[in-house]
């Protein structure tokens, strides 16, 4: 569709391109939006919001784009414009977190750690996923969500989110690296990680935990 | 000297963070490469990091996948065809009133009084506050 073809296009038109290319993206719109929010009414008024705002400025959205990237960006910055600003909530400093390389282990993690990371992905449910998801700061939440649920680069996550390059992988980074610390500490909590190779019998390990 | 002792096994491990996003764009990608095949502990520790990081991505997928409740789709399907539609809220507000009196008395002793009231209002046109409706 060239751009004299957009200019012509009525409202009417306009909301049913819309309706087909962007409503498609509620769900996951909503879901992820519970975790910029924490909480299903909030999330609900940001996903239209979302959707609103969007629309107003659909004629500006290039046809053969990234939509969703673009929905992402509409949701992120009204989130950050909107919601946070309520919050009042001091915020990390963004432009000084460049120090992902620094931040690092400095040294190799014994087998020990390993395996009962491992053990705590693979045996946690999913309440204790999402505990752990909202326990990590708001700028770390967002970025691993972005990446490493709807899978965009880091270099898509810069774009949305609206920080540099470097900024989006400290938080990727460091939001990894808490969340995993955060779960193999609730799972040592519940008794999930297990000492010695020997006690775990896997698939009837597995079947104990599940409710 | 190799180019296994000239770059440290920390400087290796803060570089997979880049690797696993697959950038390839990574300063020193070869030094990397020759190191990890010299140093079994950071070839183990590299593939640790991709398993947790293909086992977090899968958890959190399975985790976050909350489905939109319906009223959250028909309210947004509403709010997109009242916008397209150009449907208004008009509210009609009243400005400011002035009344003007005047009494006249002639020669007669004829009282003559008069009111005059100007009235100025003013439509406004909300377009996008539909009225709320809740969505409890």
């Amino acid at each position: 569709m060239t751009s004299t073809e957009l200019v012509k296009e009525s409202s009417a038109d306009r909301a049913i391109r819309f309706e087909r290319d962007a409503l498609v993206f509620t769900n996951q719109l909503y879901a992820a939006a519970l975790r910029y929010t924490k909480n299903p009414h909030d999330a609900k008024d940001l996903v239209q919001d979302t959707y609103l705002k969007a629309f107003a400025s659909f004629h500006q959205f290039e046809p053969g784009t990234n939509l969703k990237a673009w929905l992402y960006r509409v949701l992120t910055t009204t989130f950050i414009n909107t919601y946070r600003k309520n919050q009042r909530r001091p915020q990390i400093s963004g432009g000084d977190i460049e120090d992902w390389q620094l931040a690092n282990a400095a040294s190799h993690s014994s087998n020990l750690g390993k395996s009962a990371e491992v053990e705590a992905l693979e045996n946690l449910p999913d309440s204790d996923i999402k505990r752990a998801l909202n326990e990590i700061p708001e700028e770390f939440r967002i970025a691993v969500y972005l990446a490493d649920v709807e899978g965009f680069s880091y270099k898509e996550i810069a774009e949305i989110v609206g920080v540099p390059a470097g900024t989006v992988m400290s938080r990727l980074h460091r939001g990894r690296k808490q969340l995993r610390e955060r779960l193999t500490e609730y799972a040592k909590d519940l008794g999930y990680t297990v000492k010695t190779p020997k006690e775990i019998k896997t698939g009837e390990a597995n079947q104990e935990h599940t409710p | 000297m190799s180019q296994f002792e000239q770059v440290p096994c920390n400087q290796i491990l803060n570089s997979f963070v880049l690797l696993l996003e697959g950038d390839t764009d990574v300063p020193m990608l070869a030094s990397i490469d020759i190191h990890l095949s010299e140093c079994p502990n950071c070839t183990a520790e590299l593939a640790h990091e991709k398993m947790m990081h293909s086992l977090l991505q899968e958890v959190l997928r399975r985790t976050c996948c909350e489905v939109a409740p319906v009223e959250l789709h028909d309210l947004i399907f509403e709010q997109i065809h009242t916008q397209a539609a150009g449907a208004f809220t008009t509210e009609i507000t009243t400005e400011f009133t002035m009344t003007e009196i005047s009494i006249e008395i002639d020669e007669f002793g004829t009282i003559e009084h008069r009111e005059i009231t100007i009235e100025h209002t003013e439509e406004i046109r909300y377009q996008n506050g539909a009225p709320e409706k809740g969505i409890n």
